[in-house]
């Protein structure tokens, strides 16, 4: 079985850049160490503080399952749609959603509209938090050594599910 | 809270009055003794006079994580809980991995001291800068997954962590263990009874602050590298694919697999112990790691179709497998399972347990316990059905057997007698973990002067056995020459034990995993010192973090000398002194008092220790810096 989040998320890409690399997360090898957090709140907070990462970990206790949660990107960003100021906005040169903190009022509106949990509210900064993919080169992929945070072209991803798919198909001697 | 991380802070909490208070530690005090065991080490010799009940108000729990747990320095979410010890009357310090105290850490608290006792059941619920003790009645006498859930509802957050005590603690059976996150355990020499004489059920945290260090850059850097480097270290790629077990296959080929309650060496179809079964046959559903940590040893299993329901739950590691398997002479992986479950549940010291358990079944085999006093179980060994019904006598302290069991094998064999205390494979009141003494003699010396008993989680000299490279380079850096990488020789060992013993002082203090230091060596002293000087921009050399790790491992020396503890103390269990090893490559061979003799000399004047008595002298205690604290105990 792979649990592949990436799998069922909208992965559209229309930003002026192209197509770009995202984060595609295999929960089944995510073993909760919790690295992409500290490696996320210390590029952009340059402080150890999991509650102001933009990747969490949601832990299944005592059932051993473990899913980051991230920013996938949408090309249709819902954070974006619903900012009622313009904070939450899409960088075109990168491409990647970025809040502007003076300009964030704290409504929540983008917490609200992310359909995966993915847009946080820090108490302690009093501003939105949204994955911006470290200008693409994403600290959490780069300290998570199991392997669970992969940085590719969401098609990729496609190749290696289609093979996955049909590798059923080169077992089918054993089938019949 | 986002602080220094130098700037430490003690929440104590008197559960008597209800008082909480806080203090400071002083910077100097953190550069002496480095952080979690080296305070709580501090702590507890200040706090806990000599003679006082292990199991009275009198007694200190503390909980310290490491230095640098909560940073993103590999395998550094370790916590050192530390209390007198009721199994041994002597100092006791567990470690424990899981979540706990990188959560601790975040809610701006870097130990937890517990003193007195409460009137009647509660628990500590740490938000943030919020600390209250409440009310635990309703869940007094639940087991640790169904008080723990109960925790997380009542307090409407799934997030948080809980650390807790099951029914054996609450019944003070003497190896009772604290349960952090569900799956890591605080297991020897009963801290879980010590909790339970509190009347304190759990501890509950949500920490959401966090800290910022001296040199963030040079720390984030280093730490990514030693991560990477611990991740290709022989020693971690096994602990990740296989787990602690991975080993099994290798001790029975080898005849060293201790099983029987150390009267054989090897058992037929030991595979079903290991690590690779585990994999191989399916029941391995998934690796968990501690916080921070990159190797992920820790196994979560789901049991098939045995008689005693489908089993999800963490798995069974290397010592839950020998000795409540191999030394009560089971190899039923469904069984195991199973016991490991019971265990982590009621809250069992596997290995306690699993050697009690397996003494209780040579003496019945021996005749010496029987009938009413044997609950009347059929306790040969293997018996299954037994070992699981006992697991639970010993817990709820039911029945003759469950009663006598409770209370460790030193006082078990008191009681029945004979010849019985001769295979009671314990010393100091510890049972020893399944690791043979005979045939291996830095775990003989570590084992004889271990401050709480006969084991290997204070100083693991495992790197004697030379088995991968970065060992035997290692021990060729301590002795001159790899070829003292041999468990048989006797030279050497004592400075193999004192490096290890620094070593491992250390890396607990900063709350790093001894599996990254003396299991794989991509941790070590020098980048422990280079990671230590970086987030709390105070230089420190690996000479000063390895005498740092001296100095808590005399301090800890010094509380057992005061409680009485003498050189009579550092023995090994009988058997291992007497009854050779029966068969293969280590055949023949014991630990004998002469041949332990001439080890203790040799590492008490290493340690400028008075060999008759085992205590340390005055100019020791002076070049360590340790004579306001503990200078009225030293000879001349």
């Amino acid at each position: 079985m792979t649990l592949s989040l990436a799998a069922w998320l909208p992965q559209m890409r229309d930003f002026d850049g192209g197509f770009m690399d995202t984060i595609t997360i295999d929960a089944e090898k995510c073993t909760a160490c919790m690295a992409c957090e500290l490696a996320c709140s210390f590029a952009h907070e340059g402080a150890f503080v999991p509650t102001l990462s933009r990747i969490r970990v949601v832990r299944f206790m005592g059932e051993g399952l473990n899913v980051p949660i991230v920013c996938v990107n949408c090309a249709r960003p819902a954070c974006v749609e619903v900012c009622p100021t313009g904070a939450a906005h899409i960088d075109r040169s990168v491409p990647v959603v970025r809040v502007n903190a003076e300009e964030c009022i704290g409504c929540g509106e983008c917490v609200s509209a992310c359909p995966f949990g993915a847009a946080d509210f820090s108490e302690e900064k009093q501003v939105a938090l949204i994955c911006d993919l470290c200008d693409g080169h994403p600290a959490c992929v780069e300290h998570c050594i199991y392997g669970a945070l992969t940085f590719e072209p969401v098609q990729s991803l496609a190749k290696r599910k289609r093979r996955l798919a049909a590798e059923a198909y080169s077992h089918r001697d054993e089938v019949s | 809270m986002i602080r220094d991380i130098g700037a430490q802070r003690i929440l104590n909490v008197d559960l008597s009055s209800g008082r909480i208070w806080r203090e400071e530690v002083d910077r100097r005090d953190l550069l002496q003794f480095l952080g979690g065991r080296g305070i709580n080490a501090k702590l507890l010799y200040e706090r806990v006079p000599k003679g006082i009940d292990p199991l009275g108000p009198g007694n200190v729990l503390i909980f310290g994580p490491g230095t640098l747990t909560g940073t993103s320095a590999p395998s550094s979410g370790r916590t050192s809980v530390t209390c007198k010890g009721p199994a041994t009357g002597l100092y006791l310090k567990v470690s424990v991995g899981g979540h706990l105290g990188a959560e601790l850490k975040y809610s701006g608290h870097d130990y937890v001291a517990f003193h007195g006792q409460a009137e009647h059941p509660v628990y500590l619920w740490i938000d943030d800068e919020a600390v209250e003790i409440r009310d635990a009645r309703h869940l007094w006498g639940l087991g640790t997954r169904e008080a723990d859930r109960l925790i997380r509802e009542e307090l409407g957050d799934n997030d948080i962590e809980v650390g807790l005590i099951g029914p054996a603690g609450e019944n003070g059976v003497l190896f009772s263990c604290i349960i952090f996150s569900l799956y890591n355990s605080a297991s020897r020499g009963g801290p879980g009874a010590v909790m339970g004489s509190k009347n304190l059920k759990a501890l509950a945290i949500r920490g959401t602050g966090g800290f910022r260090l001296a040199e963030g850059e040079q720390f984030s850097e280093l730490a990514l590298q030693t991560r990477e480097e611990l991740s290709k270290d022989a020693g971690s790629e096994s602990l990740f694919r296989w787990g602690t077990s991975g080993s099994v296959p290798a001790l029975n080929e080898l005849k060293m697999l201790a099983s029987y309650n150390f009267s054989q060496v090897r058992i037929d179809d030991a595979e079903k112990l290991s690590g690779q079964y585990l994999e191989d046959e399916g029941y391995l559903t998934g690796r968990e790691s501690c916080f921070s940590c990159s190797t992920a040893c820790h196994r979560f299993v789901r049991s098939k179709e045995h008689p005693y329901g489908v089993v999800r739950d963490s798995g069974p590691e290397l010592e839950t497998m020998l000795s409540l398997g191999a030394e009560c002479g089971i190899v039923d992986t469904e069984a195991l399972i199973k016991s490991n479950q019971l265990c982590n549940d009621y809250g069992l010291d596997v290995i306690s347990a699993g050697h009690v358990i397996s003494w209780a079944m040579e003496s019945y085999e021996k005749g010496l316990i029987k009938g009413r006093q044997a609950d009347d179980l059929d306790l040969h060994f293997g018996n299954v059905e037994s070992q699981l019904d006992l697991i639970r006598r010993i817990a709820l302290r039911e029945g003759l057997l469950g009663d006598l069991l409770a209370n460790g094998t030193k006082h078990a064999a008191e009681e029945v007698g004979g010849d019985s205390w001769k295979w009671a494979i314990q010393a100091k009141g510890l049972e020893q973990s399944a690791c043979d003494t005979r045939a291996a003699k830095s775990y003989a010396l570590a084992f004889a002067v271990n401050p709480r008993g006969p084991d290997h989680l204070m100083t693991e000299c495992y790197a004697e056995f030379g088995i991968t490279e970065e060992a035997r380079d290692l021990i060729r850096r301590i002795t001159g020459d790899e070829k003292h990488a041999d468990p048989k020789l006797l030279e050497h060992r004592s400075s193999i034990v004192r490096w290890h013993e620094d070593c491992y002082a250390a890396t607990d203090a900063l709350g790093f995993c001894a599996f990254t230091s003396t299991a794989a060596y991509a941790v070590n002293p020098k980048n422990m010192a280079q990671l230590f000087s970086y987030a709390l921009g105070i230089p420190l050399s690996e000479e000063e973090l390895m005498r740092a790790g001296r100095r808590i491992v005399t301090l800890e020396r010094c509380f057992n000398v005061r409680e009485g503890a003498r050189r009579e103390h550092d023995v090994l269990p009988w058997r291992m002194m007497n009854d050779p090893v029966p068969e293969g490559p280590t055949k023949g061979m014991v630990t004998d008092k002469v041949m332990l003799d001439g080890l203790l000399d040799e590492y008490y004047q290493m340690h400028g220790w008075d060999l008759g008595t085992g205590i340390p002298k005055r100019e020791t205690i002076e070049s360590l810096g340790l004579s306001g604290l503990c200078g009225d105990i030293a000879v001349d």
